[in-house]
């Protein structure tokens, strides 16, 4: 004779039909709650001005889906007043550039000098490791509001004030202590065992991390780019403060600028807005796995 | 044979300085030099809209905010957007991660979708939600009036009292992923089989959940509140495209003004520098048990371990 115990009992046929219309509604309201404001602004992007601005609010979907505010943008168009009256196309193109090329650079390089250091802290003892990790880590909770302020005059002085390499200076050094964390994770998760077998075989430390180190945190150093590049890419504070011509603005500050401003519609700043979520969103869809082990890991255990 | 991988070799020593002295000279630096610098700065007179010669005033800067009834009023908006998001939060966070450990079909869907909103930039959530809460053509009037919740428009970011309660809405939305997935992963890690002997004992869900998981989730809980605290308490972005209305160069809104865009506005508006510096580091100081407890966290797991 079969028998279930309590907890293995299958549940009754209604209860089980219950549960999943109560999880589906749920599901329903997250949906609503997390993906209806991205929706909505994808949408005004694409309506006509007649529709966009009829109220109440007639149709959740465009009945003619037009590209117009995103061409009106990216050609001359609309004008926004920041300083004197210009066409967002210039901005949008070049800030564009200028947001690809800095994350890109700063995450690339962020990726590389933490996968060492962070196979230094993982693996390395010495005097002063304690001390060292400590204040690179204490960077991360505190308001930087103490270093920015004297920072402003310092990039000045350099000639480093609103050129990228400023501003990839400034993010490299601010993403340092993330990743130099995730990496330290990282690599304390590869098994030293491989390690110790190739310094048997007279591997020294540089042919370790070429040929061992390297491949085996792949995964890890993918996350800690992602991690980087939508970190520089949302970034508003430091290329507000340490940029101010079109010439090295990022996308982030453009937006701002936009808002408020009579001369832009509200089309074409929806447009710039899904403009500047675009690449986040979709390293989100698409890399979620990595993005979620990178900013996550160590949280936990 | 076995291998001492610590011993502290010369070879392996110019190793590890090949790599961490650039990392030290380059955060040495650009950000504790300058911060040592700031709290000189803040004792002096230093305003870049007077020329003279900046003057040692010793804690005059210090004793002019703490007297200044804004440096308070701005300290506890602060608090007030801190205390109003983590509830908000942790609270949605923990329905959701109760919704997405229940296996259902699409489950992985609903996960990646419910979390994108993190991943944005929060300066574009800011505008985000400034257009859905719009008073004339925003989308939450649409959709409460075409639910007959609302007779007519309702402008609803113009009232100044409450606008702080959007901005921790806001603020809400662009952060609740974060808790979500320590949760998630924290009930994850609660054994199943403690749950069945719960229920085996004839313990209702709502008493396993009140005695056994909600217990085991607490550390899940500090590390999530930690976190967002130290966001929310330096929330900036957010109230910059909502309400604060300075983007143009034209005046802060006085109304959601937290410590972050006030100190924004003391350096960079106002270019009275020695003060600015001088409210830098006393938002220093009151962010430094938070700080302290998030640092010792992460020292103990890489460091001591």
């Amino acid at each position: 004779m079969i028998y279930f115990n309590k907890s293995q009992m299958p549940l009754s046929f209604n209860h089980y039909y219950i549960r999943r219309i109560w999880i589906y509604l749920f599901c329903a309201i997250a949906l609503l709650w997390a993906i209806g404001p991205i929706y909505w602004i994808f949408v005004s992007s694409i309506s006509t001005r007649m529709e966009l601005y009829a109220t109440p609010i007639k149709s959740w979907f465009p009945s003619e889906p037009t590209w117009d505010a995103y061409i009106r943008l990216f050609q001359g168009g609309g004008k926004y007043r920041g300083g004197d009256v210009s066409p967002t196309e210039g901005l949008m193109w070049k800030s564009l550039f200028n947001t690809l090329f800095v994350s890109i650079v700063s995450a690339a390089f962020v990726t590389f000098l933490s996968t060492n250091a962070g196979y230094v802290f993982a693996r390395m003892k010495f005097k002063g490791k304690g001390v060292i990790f400590f204040f690179l880590m204490l960077m991360m909770p505190l308001p930087l509001w103490v270093s920015i302020i004297a920072l402003f005059f310092m990039i000045s002085n350099a000639g480093l004030i609103d050129t990228l390499t400023g501003m990839i200076l400034l993010f490299i050094v601010f993403l340092l202590p993330l990743g130099i964390w995730l990496m330290s994770t990282f690599v304390r998760e590869i098994n030293p065992e491989i390690e110790e077998a190739a310094i048997v075989d007279g591997c020294n430390r540089w042919q370790l991390m070429r040929w061992i180190i390297y491949p085996l945190s792949k995964s890890g150093m993918a996350a800690v780019f992602l991690v980087s590049l939508l970190t520089v890419w949302n970034n508003f504070l430091l290329p507000l403060i340490f940029t101010r011509s079109p010439d090295s603005q990022m996308l982030t500050v453009v937006l701002s600028l936009f808002v408020g401003q009579y001369e832009v519609a509200w089309e074409d700043m929806a447009a710039a807005a899904v403009v500047t979520m675009l690449p986040p969103f979709l390293i989100a869809l698409f890399f979620q796995r990595f993005l979620i082990r990178g900013m996550t890991l160590g949280a936990v255990k | 044979m076995p291998i001492d991988r610590n011993r502290g070799t010369r070879q392996d020593l110019v190793f590890v300085a090949v790599i961490l002295l650039p990392l030290i000279i380059l955060v040495g630096i650009l950000i504790y030099f300058p911060a040592i610098d700031s709290l000189i700065t803040s004792f002096t007179n230093e305003n870049l809209r007077i020329r003279r010669l900046p003057k040692f005033i010793g804690l005059k800067n210090y004793s002019k905010l703490i007297e200044n009834s804004e440096f308070w009023i701005v300290t506890a908006r602060s608090l007030l957007v801190v205390s109003l998001t983590l509830p908000l939060e942790l609270l949605i966070s923990l329905g959701l991660a109760l919704l997405l450990t229940e296996v259902f079909p699409g489950r992985a869907m609903v996960r990646t979708l419910v979390l994108l909103p993190w991943m944005l930039p929060p300066i574009v959530n800011g505008f985000l939600w400034g257009w859905l809460l719009n008073g004339e053509y925003g989308a939450l009037n649409g959709l409460l009036y075409q639910m007959g919740i609302i007779d007519e428009y309702v402008t609803w970011l113009r009232n100044p009292d409450t606008q702080i309660i959007w901005v921790a809405v806001v603020q809400t939305w662009t952060r609740f992923a974060f808790p979500t997935i320590i949760l998630l992963a924290g009930l994850q890690s609660i054994p199943k089989d403690l749950l069945d002997a719960a229920k085996v004992d004839g313990a209702s869900s709502w008493q396993s959940f009140k005695n056994i998981v909600l217990p085991l989730l607490m550390p899940s809980f500090a590390v999530a509140l930690t976190i967002e605290f130290i966001a929310a308490f330096q929330i900036f972005d957010v109230i910059w495209t909502l309400t604060a209305g300075g983007s143009a160069g034209g005046a802060i809104n006085p109304f959601t003004k937290t410590l972050m865009l006030y100190n924004y506005e003391l350096v960079f508006r106002d270019l009275r520098i020695g003060l600015g510096a001088a409210l830098s580091y006393l938002i220093l100081f009151l962010s430094l048990g938070v700080a302290i407890v998030f640092v010792t966290r992460l020292y103990n797991q890489a460091v001591k371990s």
